[in-house]
């Protein structure tokens, strides 16, 4: 058996008692968290990957270990085509929601990033959604984007489009729930992109301006590079809470029309919950737990190489 | 032969002793002895709260060592979803439940459901009161594991004054729906002004009636297969289709589809709308017209299916919380309860010992449209019970509605659901 080490980091020494109390006390003091993370973290996802190996549906006490059975359902079987459509349709979400955040986010701060009561006023209406409750925002989005009685067709209607059927058709509901997107984190991507702006020495601006360059070319090359650490931030966060959108899905078209809109984390809840089938949904998720976490760490990887930090 | 007599006499009385001492005795083992609080689960929005709250307090007062709480859980969906996580986590679960009738056949083949047999033999429960249709709707696999509570069935709702003034004929059978729909739509122009009726496509029940009446099997015998891709089950769904695509009908999909179809047809823009009974005092309180209901045509056959909820007892429960929750569920399902339920709501009475009595005849005369329902309460089956029965109608609604709604071929569209289905029922 493999002793524990005691002894003082890099002497080879054994470690006095009061070091060795310090370090207990140390432990004590993560311990806490460390607890939380194995029962509500660890547990749960070990769980996850076992489950996925059962026949259980959740509300039978009974179930037996069938092995590949459901990972065979997922990439050979009947699962295959919902699973792809679903990963091209989260994929395509979260394409926008980043491409919304970050390129909305920049515009808008670019164009904030003024003192003034207005200025302020401006930036706390466009961040204001962000504090809504989703499924409130969402109830109000699926009144203004009814085809029959809402609020856009009307508009719309005013100038002789449409009515355009916003939820119900395959073709615009992914859109839709966009727009609702849009609103909503467009203002989150302008606060952080305008608080690391308020960052940046004046100083590169001065210099560059002294050599000439216009308000495009500081733009381009002091603010972009320097904001870049903000723009990976972003990317990462976005992209991990965009690949498990669920509740404007659930509330706006539940996966539909013609699962158009069948995010991966909605097709998981309605495996478990509404088809009973939590072995599948299981499987499913682990998949897409290893997804994830690939893509965040391929991004963390080529991002360092890109990334410029102010030091 | 006199002493012989004496014998049998005192067998008898002995047997009938015992037998009564042990019925009593099983009486007893249901009792509430000692104080105790419940939880009751249930989807009555906020329009009920009135009429539950002076429900609970009225059990209350006849139970006074039970002490109800009575929550409001969302939609039949929602508590679902909360009962399951409940059951596997087999703590903070309700002592009595509502469930929509689909979700019976899963509970009752997982055992999510206290059976209540033993409990209706004990206490002499009146099981007998109700239909054979809601008994069977309310069981699995022959044991009774819940009870009919708010029972509703598919109906037309349609707009009186105008059939009485464009003395617009309701369809009688599917072959004259051809006729009702050209006569109650208006469309000019290709547009339409007003629809003959409004198709709900965002939940099989509604549409699945037209096909069992045709005739078609939506599972087979053997459990496993599925009669939707046959080409009498083609010819229906090509019919709703035409009658959309011509803009007599509308087919409502999507999550904010029945909203819009009420408003449509409050607005008097539908001339009638396919939905359920239970939402009779809904239409009628909105509506500046006469509601009237009218039973589905029919074909080879002319029946409907039980539609609303059952009451349960999940099983993971303690004795003691159980014996609790047959008090109430008794009361719930009881006689003067259910009259009250279907006077303020629009649900269906359910005892035969008020559909067939003159109780039942002072309920039609205070809401006369009922008739359409009670004149059919034969007719009335229950659900087809099948554990992939939720897979099933999530692929039928989706090939149907995106077949009428975005277009393409019907027979096509049909029989892809009918193998996806078949794949569904034998997984």
């Amino acid at each position: 058996m493999r002793e524990r080490d005691t002894t003082v980091e890099g002497t080879g020494r054994r470690a006095s008692p009061r070091v060795r109390r310090e370090r207990f006390k140390d432990f004590l003091c993560v311990a806490p968290a460390l607890a939380f993370f194995a029962v509500f973290v660890y547990y749960p996802l070990v769980d996850l990957f076992r489950i996925g190996f059962t026949n259980w549906n959740l509300i039978r006490d009974e179930y037996k270990y069938v092995g590949l059975k459901n990972y065979k359902w997922l990439f050979k079987g009947s699962g295959l085509d919902t699973w792809l459509a679903s990963l091209k349709v989260t994929f395509s979400y979260t394409f926008w929601e980043i491409v919304i955040t970050l390129v909305g986010g920049i515009l808008l701060a670019a164009l904030f990033n003024r003192e003034g009561r207005v200025f302020a006023a401006m930036r706390s209406i466009v961040f204001m959604p962000k504090y809504i409750a989703i499924s409130t925002s969402a109830i109000v989005f699926m009144w203004i984007l009814n085809d029959q009685y809402g609020f856009l067709n009307y508009v719309l209607g005013a100038f002789g489009v449409g009515p355009v059927a916003w939820l119900n058709s395959e073709r615009t509901a992914l859109t839709s729930v966009l727009i609702l997107t849009g609103w909503r984190v467009v203002g989150y991507g302008m606060m952080i992109y305008l608080s690391a702006m308020k960052g940046i020495s004046r100083d590169y601006y001065e210099a560059a301006e002294l050599d000439g360059a216009g308000a495009l070319k500081r733009f381009r090359h002091i603010t972009l590079p320097l904001l870049s650490p903000t723009t990976l931030f972003l990317f990462v966060t976005t992209f991990i809470a965009s690949m498990k959108v669920f509740q404007s899905i659930d509330v706006m078209t539940a996966g539909g029309p013609y699962e158009s809109t069948n995010v991966m984390v909605y097709w998981i809840y309605d495996l478990a919950f509404v088809q009973f089938r939590v072995d599948r949904a299981a499987v499913v998720a682990s998949v897409f737990f290893v997804i994830l976490l690939a893509f965040t760490a391929a991004t963390m990887k080529i991002s360092n190489k890109s990334v410029h930090y102010d030091s | 032969m006199r002493i012989i007599s004496r014998k049998r006499l005192a067998v008898a009385a002995l047997l009938v002793g015992a037998a009564l001492g042990a019925n009593a005795q099983s009486a007893k083992q249901y009792e509430v002895t000692k104080p105790i609080k419940i939880e009751w689960w249930h989807a009555l929005e906020s329009q009920y709260a009135p009429l539950v709250e002076r429900v609970v307090a009225d059990f209350e007062r006849q139970n006074p060592l039970i002490d109800v709480e009575a929550i409001y859980q969302g939609s039949y969906k929602d508590l679902n979803e909360k009962l399951i996580a409940a059951h596997a986590a087999g703590v903070t679960l309700p002592a009595v439940t509502v469930a929509n009738t689909p979700y019976i056949a899963e509970y009752g083949a997982s055992g999510v459901c206290e059976v209540l047999d033993p409990y209706i033999k004990a206490t002499k429960f009146d099981l007998g009161d109700f239909g054979s249709g809601l008994k069977v709707a309310s069981s699995y696999g022959g044991k009774q594991v819940s009870l009919p509570f708010l029972i509703s069935t598919q109906i037309m709702f349609y707009n009186k004054d105008m059939a009485k003034a464009e003395k617009i004929k309701l369809p009688e059978t599917w072959a004259e729906m051809d006729s009702f729909m050209q006569k109650a739509s208006r469309v000019s122009g290709g547009v339409t002004e007003r629809y003959a009726t409004v198709i709900p496509g965002w939940d099989q029940w509604y549409f699945e009636t037209f096909f069992l009446n045709n005739g078609i099997a939506i599972v087979n015998k053997d459990g496993e297969t599925t009669d939707l891709g046959a080409p009498a089950a083609i010819a229906v769904a090509s019919k709703l289709k035409q009658w959309c695509d011509s803009k007599y009908a509308y087919w409502a999909y999507g999550k904010d589809a029945s909203s819009v179809m009420r408003q449509n047809f409050i607005e008097g823009k539908a001339f009638s709308v396919i939905h359920t009974t239970s939402l009779y005092n809904m239409y009628a309180t909105n509506c500046d017209f006469e509601v009237g209901m009218h039973y589905l045509p029919g074909a080879k056959t002319r029946d409907s299916e039980i539609g609303g909820c059952v009451l349960l007892i999940p099983r993971k429960n303690s004795q003691e919380v159980k014996n609790a929750a047959w008090k109430l569920l008794s009361y719930l399902t009881g006689k003067d309860v259910n009259m009250l339920w279907a006077r303020e709501t629009g649900y269906m009475p359910t005892r035969n010992s008020v559909t067939r009595t003159s109780e039942g005849k002072a309920f039609l005369a205070e809401k006369p449209a009922f008739k359409a329902v009670f004149d059919n309460l034969d007719h009335i089956n229950p659900r087809i019970q099948h554990t992939a029965y939720t897979a099933l109608s999530k692929i039928w609604m989706q090939e149907l509605a995106k077949v009428i709604i975005e277009g393409g071929d019907v027979a096509q569209a049909m029989r892809k659901a009918s193998i996806l289905i078949d794949e569904a029922l034998q997984d």
